[in-house]
């Protein structure tokens, strides 16, 4: 992998000075059922195409944010602060 | 043994004053600096440079390039290096390979008689029935076939080392193109990097001694002013020329005898530079590789002798090394004639020029006949004769088919030269297949890549200068320099024109498989590499392997060490010719990284791994102690007797180092609320100056770390994690922090600190001595802590207990890490104070059931079923892990870490299996013997209903198995009486 990510704190770096978080799911409430708990620790949707995923700047700022990456070729269409990214597509959801 | 040194001449590398020698196969060779092993070797006389992977067949130098397998020998012990690429200067011993008893005389070569019985993709089909038949086989096949053998007892001797760069335009090749690419994106403000696969920068215009007429407008970069007229030069001086003008540009980094090994994602281009990798990161990249030519197919067209035009143009101009005494060069092209015209100019006795075209208009036709050489125009080689060494060659009219013999000792094959576009395909460039230009060029590329030079298929100097100076412009732009767009559109206009002319003047005919199988058996040879023939292919194509992906697999072709350098056109022409597609549908494999072969070792990096000492290392060196690897940290293992550093724990007082516990500052008005939410237990509810041990899961309940919280201020702790969990620690930390409106602040102080636990019952009386901290017992309580100086440094007092006996982590500034480990020392002298190692520590934790996360624990562990429910509170509404914690209590235990006594006096060793009824149901963590009860005793995983107080479980122990009495308490200190002493 040599890709390079955009640090919406520190700018354009390689990738190997980051360190992956997975792709970026919603923690359930205490409310909510074993069913859906048990989702949320085991079921990911490991998409082929394009994924919202956490990434943490290991080597750099030590901040975590969230990029929207294809999985196929690695291409990141953005990053951006938890929040703060652009509304999520259907795309990638197979 | 003939000589075969030319006369002196300017283009040549060689340096005749200093001769140098080096011993091949019991002989002295001589050559002279500036020689390579091959060129040396070739002027001395050498024909046979080794012999063929499969057939044993003898082969000469082909390539002259460092690409084709042909030369490639062991040199000073180092297998298969090419000896055209290798100074002769470096060489001592040289050494032919894959042949017996040498490569002169390989009594294997017989094998090439038996070539029935391995036909192409012969692996897959005989020696299946029965099953032992590939097993007895296979060993014999090892030693018969492959390149030279790695000698293990080798010590190398080679340091290699990883470079990290970065550029704004990276050109790839040194050629006229690539420097002409260089000197723009240099002239428009850009930093530059040039990587050449040689020595000296000029590509194939190094070698060449014909004149090259370009406008002036071109050569004279950085000062344009010069006017209209035209610049003439001979190639070996343009070479020179622009490598003065990259030299003097100052903005241009060159690496050289480099070799760009791949072209990765958003432009990372990995460079092998002998002993070093570099890891090249470019913001755009100019591929200027130039073009190369790979041998048609014929008769025999492996002899040694028959060798590529570019290569004789190297042996010739570089090494001033003649490739015979009576030639036949072999063309299709205009850049083959040129060839011609030099080898003659240079002296070389070549008496035939064959030309595959018809009536072409020959611009040497003159040149060669006063020299008295014959031109045959229409007229193809169709098979090659000779023993161990080319003898005459087989000449056929393409009109009207008749046939000559003639005499000769070399061939120069001429080919149109084949783009170099590895790289490009890489970076997922689309190649289409030009029929002007007789090539898979470069048709559409991505962004920030650019292609200059003969790899666009072009092979007219002036267009490369052009196609150069454009992408070095473009490339500079877009990497953020100014560059006048009219400037640019007036080169564009050029180049239009230049190419056009150029296009008008191109005619090749493409050598397409010819003669089939009217020679009999005679071998015709698609890949060298591999021993794979033309019928090979053809047969591989018949049985229904006819796509580029599948043939490669079945029938090996191209996956050799030159990787389809020399036969990737033949065999993809040999699938177009058999299927009707045409050479865009046949398309090709991707020439995977690395270009060249790369040493292992360069690849692997440095053979040595960082490792973090601690402010009091050289205080534990010098009291002896034996220091271990630790995660990523050098540690004291013992100082000598780690029974006796137990003992001095127990009974005395002991000090250890314990500068490798991660530790974070967590600050913040809702930093009470993030350790609630990150730890099993409370924190919001710890009294300002108390500590509590705490418990981090993962959401899923999994144990990933554990250890002390300090509350130093209501919105300030002090946390420790374990030695190789900071990382983890801090980034878990934040990542629950992130994204919420949570005020809470996380930094990793772990170098900043020096950290001693001293213990015992008189640790009191040694640290009382250098503070003035009140320590007495009840000012100062088990889990309390305070700030304070020990021997006048700042520090804060812990109150912990992780070995059982009272005793204080003392936290101070990393600095002063010897001299409040000495001060210590000395105040426990008259006490008997001992320093104790990792592994005392690790008894005494473990006497007192302490568990330490990943050596008790592992991905499976909880803290319920690790003996931790005490410090799980499910009274909060949430913390993490509290769900799947739940559905753990719910579901009942499963297993259960509990800790053990040996009935006899074994110890098990960690990790060995907990038995049941002669089946492994659980396994031994941690255990030691014991001083304090003087038996083997530790921490184990049953099944739920072996965990009952007292239950007899059966352990492996060293010898055989041996029964143990499940213990729920620790063996030390049960009460906790000493610890709150």
């Amino acid at each position: 992998m040599s890709f390079l990510l955009d640090c919406p704190n520190c700018g354009s770096r390689s990738v190997n000075d980051y360190r992956y978080g997975g792709e970026v799911t919603a923690r359930p409430t205490p409310a909510d059922s074993q069913e859906t708990w048990s989702a949320y620790f085991y079921i990911r949707k490991n998409a082929a195409g394009l994924q919202r995923e956490w990434w943490y700047h290991k080597y750099g700022c030590r901040r975590w944010f969230q990029a929207d990456r294809n999985t196929l070729n690695n291409r990141v269409s953005g990053t951006f602060w938890p929040g703060e990214g652009p509304a999520q597509t259907s795309e990638g959801e197979g | 043994m003939p000589e075969r040194r030319l006369p002196p001449h300017p283009s040549q590398i060689i340096d005749r004053s200093k001769p140098i020698s080096f011993e091949y196969e019991g002989r002295r060779i001589t050559g002279y600096e500036g020689d390579t092993v091959a060129s040396a070797l070739y002027a001395s006389g050498v024909d046979i440079f080794g012999r063929s992977f499969k057939y044993h067949r003898p082969r000469g130098l082909l390539c002259v390039s460092g690409r084709c397998p042909n030369c490639m020998m062991n040199v000073d012990g180092t297998p298969n290096v090419r000896a055209c690429a290798c100074a002769a200067a470096d060489a001592e011993t040289v050494k032919g390979q894959n042949a017996w008893p040498s490569v002169e005389k390989d009594a294997l070569s017989v094998l090439q008689r038996f070539d029935r019985l391995m036909p192409v993709g012969f692996y897959y089909k005989t020696l299946v029935r029965p099953k032992v038949a590939w097993h007895l086989a296979e060993p014999v096949i090892r030693r018969v076939a492959g390149l030279g053998t790695v000698d293990p007892s080798l010590v190398p001797e080679t340091e290699y080392e990883h470079v990290n760069a970065y550029t704004d335009v990276a050109v790839v090749g040194g050629g006229p193109a690539g420097m002409s690419a260089a000197l723009a994106a240099a002239e428009a403000g850009a930093r530059v990097t040039l990587i050449d696969e040689v020595e000296d920068l000029g590509g194939h215009l190094r070698y060449e001694t014909l004149p090259h007429t370009v406008p002036n407008a071109l050569m004279r970069f950085g000062e344009r002013k010069g006017g209209g007229e035209d610049f003439a030069a001979l190639g070996y001086q343009m070479a020179k020329y622009l490598a003065g003008q990259v030299e003097a540009s100052g903005r241009i980094r060159v690496y050289s005898g480099a070799s760009a090994m791949a072209l990765y994602q958003d432009n990372m281009i990995t460079v092998h530079q002998g002993e070093r990798i570099i890891k090249l990161r470019a913001n755009q990249v100019v591929i200027a590789t130039g073009a190369q030519e790979s041998p048609p197919v014929f008769p025999n067209n492996d002899l040694p002798g028959i060798l590529l035009s570019s290569g004789a143009l190297r042996l010739v101009n570089l090494y001033g090394v003649s490739p015979g005494n009576y030639g036949v060069i072999f063309t299709n092209c205009d850049d083959g004639l040129r060839a011609a015209a030099q080898l003659l100019n240079a002296g070389v006795h070549a008496h035939m020029v064959v030309d595959s075209r018809m009536r072409h208009t020959c611009a040497f036709a003159e040149d060669f006949r006063e020299r008295n050489v014959t031109l045959l125009q229409g007229w193809k080689v169709v098979k090659a004769e000779g023993g161990k060494k080319l003898r005459s060659v087989l000449l056929e009219s393409t009109r009207e088919g008749a046939q000559r013999r003639v005499d000769c000792d070399f061939l120069c094959l001429a080919p149109n030269p084949e783009p170099v576009t590895a790289l490009l395909s890489q970076a997922d460039a689309k190649l289409t297949h030009d029929e002007v230009l007789g090539a898979m060029v470069p048709s559409q590329l991505p962004d920030g890549v650019y292609a200059a030079g003969d790899v666009t298929g072009f092979q007219d100097v002036e267009v490369h200068l052009l196609q150069g100076r454009i992408a070095g412009f473009r490339a500079a732009a877009a990497s953020g320099a100014s560059v006048e767009d009219d400037g640019l559109e007036a080169l564009s206009s050029e180049l239009a024109l230049a190419e056009s002319v150029h296009r008008g003047e191109l005619s090749s005919s493409p050598f397409r498989s010819t003669v089939g199988d009217r020679f009999g058996r005679t071998k015709r040879f698609v890949c060298v590499c591999e021993d794979v023939t033309e019928k090979d292919v053809r047969q591989a194509i018949d049985e229904g392997f006819a796509d580029v992906q599948s043939l490669k697999r079945y029938s090996t072709v191209s996956m050799g060490p030159c990787q389809g350098k020399m036969c990737h056109k033949s065999y993809t022409y040999l699938i177009s010719e058999a299927t009707g597609q045409g050479l865009d549908v046949v398309g090709g494999t991707t020439p995977r990284p690395p270009f060249h072969p790369t040493p292992l070792g360069a690849i692997a990096g440095p053979g040595h791994m960082p490792f973090r000492m601690t402010p009091m290392n050289d205080a534990h060196v010098r009291a002896g102690g034996k220091m271990a690897e630790v995660g990523q940290w050098k540690r004291p293992h013992s100082y000598g007797d780690p029974i006796d550093e137990i003992k001095a724990v127990r009974n005395g007082v002991g000090i250890i180092d314990v500068s490798t516990l991660g530790k974070l500052d967590v600050v913040g008005t809702d930093a009470p609320a993030l350790l609630d939410r990150v730890y099993t237990h409370y924190f919001s509810n710890l009294r300002v100056g108390r500590i509590r041990y705490g418990v981090i899961c993962s959401d899923s309940g999994i144990i990933m770390d554990d250890g002390t919280v300090t509350r130093l201020a209501e919105d300030h702790y002090y946390v420790t994690t374990g030695t190789g969990n900071i990382d983890l620690v801090e980034e878990w930390f934040r990542w629950w922090v992130v994204g919420t409106e949570m005020c809470a602040y996380v930094a990793n102080v772990t170098p900043g600190f020096g950290a001693v636990n001293v213990a015992g019952p008189k640790a009191r009386e040694t640290l009382q001595k250098i503070t003035d901290v009140d320590l007495s017992r009840d000012k100062f309580r088990y889990m309390g802590s305070a700030r304070g100086e020990v021997a006048g440094v700042p520090a804060l007092f812990l109150r912990v207990g992780f070995v059982g006996e009272a005793g204080w982590e003392l936290h101070f500034p990393a600095e002063y890490g010897e001299h409040v480990w000495e001060s210590i020392i000395k105040a426990g002298e008259e006490f008997g104070i001992k320093p104790f190692g990792v592994e005392a520590q690790r008894v005494l934790r473990l006497e007192k059931k302490h568990l330490i996360p990943g050596q008790d624990t592992d991905v499976m562990s909880n803290p319920l079923e690790s003996d931790l429910e005490w410090a799980v509170k499910f009274e909060k509404e949430d913390f993490i892990g509290r769900e799947a914690l739940s559905q753990v209590s719910e579901r009942g235990y499963r297993n259960r870490m509990v800790g053990f006594v040996m009935e006899n006096g074994a110890v098990p060793e960690d990790g060995t299996p907990v038995i049941e009824h002669g089946w492994p149901v659980g396994k031994v963590t941690s255990s030691r013997y014991s001083p304090s009860i003087g038996k083997g005793f530790g921490l184990a995983w049953v099944p739920n209903r072996l965990a009952e107080e007292g239950q007899l479980i059966e352990i492996r122990v060293p010898g055989g198995v041996g029964w143990a009495r499940v213990r729920h308490a620790p063996v030390y200190d049960p009460e906790g009486v000493h610890l709150r002493e």
